[in-house]
């Protein structure tokens, strides 16, 4: 028998001392709550994506969810690379910090591409054909990495962030700290660029007027391209740690988290980049607890039961603005 | 009136290459019916493989008397019951002698049920369902095992070998896994164990967090697995395993897949799954190895079913002499043979017996560990 490096001798049954104590109400409720706030935070870095697109143009981009597909390939084949020459034992953070960088740049450009081909012939007609295009491009996209990728999982190589800690019998592993703090630290950063740059006021001009917006020399044609390209980033990002999460990628991946972010998008209110935040975590939440506390069966259920709950109540999701009829 | 004749006759030509083809390459059709794309396609490629394998080791032992060649219809059931139907009534119009296949229970269900209309033999390597044998249909065979000889098997194991009191199961509501689900649980607690819960996950599902949250603060001795297929399985164990779950995991059949390991990686070693026992050091074994790896890849899940299945259909047809059902039939009935998984003998029913034991994950294998009769092996 040839035994992997990763094979380890295993405890047959656990010995009656080693069995330990059960989670307390307490514990349980903590554990629940790390674990919806690693979910939550992959959906709201995907709902950005959506919530920005329908900002500046007023489409929603149903083929994002195969660019945080796309992503999660891209840094599936990078890390493999980066392990296939030996850097990853070595240089762990830096492999992983420049698959980041490649699968992001990879999707911006992809996101680009696509909005060029797709979108932009049509900003002239009617919105539903745009959409239509849209549905086009994801079934594209979705099935172009089932015949470049192949139909079985991809597996993430090597062993990243493995370990966890342990309070009490609360678990946390390294990968639901690195994804949290990763997504917060992308969240904080997009905050900063929209509200605080320059380019930030040309997409926030863009969004409220494209024509003044133009006539201020603000081009919107490069500011739409950067939306796509910084709405696709950010689902790549989350399209690796899912797949570091996950221990695989496969092509269908990008389908219902896709639209578990569209529908956090939709809560948060369309259009508010806040509101995408605050959605996605909400939906990876009341998943998670649904689950925990209910019935794992129907945790999707409960997902959109908060979402129409929300919308009967506040049709324009919990941040969304009345929007004014000159800004529709 | 010459005229009319004549070019009757003239358009009467056009059909003289169709009656020349039907006389002239006379072949056999066989079809197989699995899952080629989604989840589980890669235990539906398996049963491709396997089926193939076996019509070639056939046709290089001199083939079929009376047919030029065997011609190999593989279909896709994607594990969607309305696509196995349509896969179904493709192959009847297609005209196949027998059917393998298919993988999902909730698919071979259905798809036999359009099959028997036309008096098509079917043989499943892999459908584990009590059901697909128990509804009477005439030509439905089965080379695998049964669920409720699996489940009974499972519930001993997890008492007499693991020593375990409590259990936590958890399978995602398919008719296979259910079934099985179902069948454990019974048995456990009619040999005295606690089942301190039942679970259910959907199909597709990747985060299993909130559950095995809950059954970490469960803390069974055991948490039963049954899953439909190697990948959600693998998942799971990952998940389990990072969320320091540490209950005993124990799965089914479904998972005797060796990329079960890949992409549970370390997380997978000391599992347990119970999967029918296959004799590796029997001659037809070896040589089937030595032919399907070096072309189709490691021996997974159930090509060698599929071989089996496929190599008994075409025996029977060849001692019957021709394609009706009912002769085939009495002569599969016959069959007294070693296969390459297991003796085959059908019984009444159409099924072949079961012969489950314990398999444990060790490296990148599946080692046998215990069986329901002598205990732990070795």
């Amino acid at each position: 028998m040839r035994l992997l490096p990763w094979h380890k001798p295993h405890l047959l049954v656990r010995p009656n001392n080693l069995k330990l104590r059960k989670l307390n109400t307490m514990e349980y409720f903590i554990q629940q709550l790390i674990n919806g706030l690693t979910l939550g935070g992959m959906y709201a870095l995907i709902a950005l994506g959506y919530t920005m697109v329908y900002g500046v143009i007023q489409l929603i981009n149903f083929a994002h969810g195969e660019f945080f597909a796309a992503g999660g390939y891209v840094g599936a084949i990078a890390l493999a690379y980066f392990a296939g020459i030996g850097y990853m034992d070595s240089h762990p953070i830096i492999c992983l910090t420049a698959s980041f960088m490649i699968a992001m740049a990879y999707c911006a450009y992809l996101a680009v591409g696509v909005e060029k081909i797709a979108y932009k012939p049509l900003r002239k007609n009617s919105r539903l054909a745009a959409l239509l295009s849209a549905l086009g491009m994801s079934i594209f996209l979705s099935n172009g990495m089932m015949l470049t990728q192949g139909v079985y999982d991809k597996v993430y190589p090597g062993e990243l962030f493995q370990g966890r800690f342990d309070f009490g019998m609360v678990t946390i592993s390294y990968l639901q700290i690195m994804i949290v703090s990763l997504t917060a630290c992308l969240l904080v950063g997009l905050n900063l660029l929209v509200f605080k740059t320059k380019i930030g006021m040309a997409m926030r001009a863009t969004a409220q007027d494209k024509t003044m917006s133009a006539l201020v020399a603000i081009g919107s044609n490069k500011i739409i391209s950067l939306t796509f390209a910084i709405g696709a980033g950010l689902a790549a990002a989350a399209g690796i740690m899912y797949g570091l999460y996950y221990g695989s990628v496969k092509y269908d991946m990008g389908f219902v988290p896709g639209i578990k972010a569209f529908a956090a998008a939709v809560l948060g209110g369309i259009g508010n980049i806040t509101g995408a935040m605050i959605g996605g975590l909400i939906i990876g939440m009341v998943e998670i607890f649904g689950a925990g506390y209910i019935s794992s069966e129907y945790k999707d259920v409960f997902a959109f039961i908060i979402l129409i709950g929300v919308l009967y109540f506040k049709p324009n999701g919990i941040m969304g603005e009345n929007i004014d009829d000159t800004r529709v | 009136m010459r005229r009319r004749v004549l070019s009757i006759m003239i358009m009467g030509l056009i059909l003289v290459p169709f009656l020349f083809s039907a006389v002239a390459a006379k072949t056999l059709k066989i079809g197989s019916m699995s899952p080629l794309t989604g989840p589980y396609a890669s235990d539906g490629t398996d049963i491709k493989n396997g089926t193939r394998a076996a019509i070639e080791v056939f046709e290089e032992a001199g083939g079929m008397p009376g047919y030029d060649k065997i011609e190999f219809f593989p279909q896709d059931t994607a594990c969607d019951p309305r696509q196995a139907v349509s896969s179904a009534n493709k192959l009847i119009n297609l005209e196949v002698v027998g059917v393998i296949g298919a993988y999902c229970s909730s698919s071979t269900i259905p798809s036999s049920e359009t099959l028997a209309e036309e008096d098509i033999i079917m043989i499943t390597p892999a459908s584990t369902n009590e059901k697909v044998t128990d509804r009477g249909l005439p030509y439905m065979f089965r080379m695998c095992g049964r669920d409720d000889d699996q489940a009974p098997a499972a519930a001993k194991f997890l008492k007499e070998s693991l020593g375990a009191k409590t259990i936590f199961i958890v399978d995602d509501k398919t008719t296979y896994s259910q079934g099985l689900a179902d069948g454990v649980k019974k048995a456990s607690i009619a040999l005295g164990m606690e089942v301190v819960a039942h679970e259910h996950v959907n199909q597709g599902d990747k985060d299993f967090s909130a559950i095995l949250t809950m059954a970490k603060r469960a803390n069974a001795d055991v948490f039963y697995m049954s899953l439909q297929g190697y990948s959600p399985a693998a998942m799971m164990t990952l998940q389990a395993k990072r969320l320091g779950m540490d209950s005993q995991i124990v799965t089914q059949d479904a998972v005797f897949q060796p990329k079960y390991m890949d992409v549970a990686k370390e997380a997978s070693q000391g599992v347990f799954l119970t999967y029918g026992f296959t004799d590796q050091t029997t001659p037809q074994y070896k040589a089937f190895e030595a032919r399907y790896v070096p072309k189709y890849g490691k021996i997974a899940a159930y090509a060698t079913y599929a071989y089996d299945s496929a190599t008994a259909l075409l025996y029977a047809i060849k001692a019957a002499g021709s394609t009706d059902p009912k002769m085939i039939k009495a002569e599969l009935m016959k069959l007294d043979f070693q296969g390459v998984a297991k003796h085959i003998k059908f019984r009444a029913n159409g099924d072949s017996g079961s012969s489950y034991i314990a398999y444990k994950v060790v490296g990148d294998k599946f080692v046998p560990y215990w069986e329901p009769v002598n205990g732990l092996i070795k």
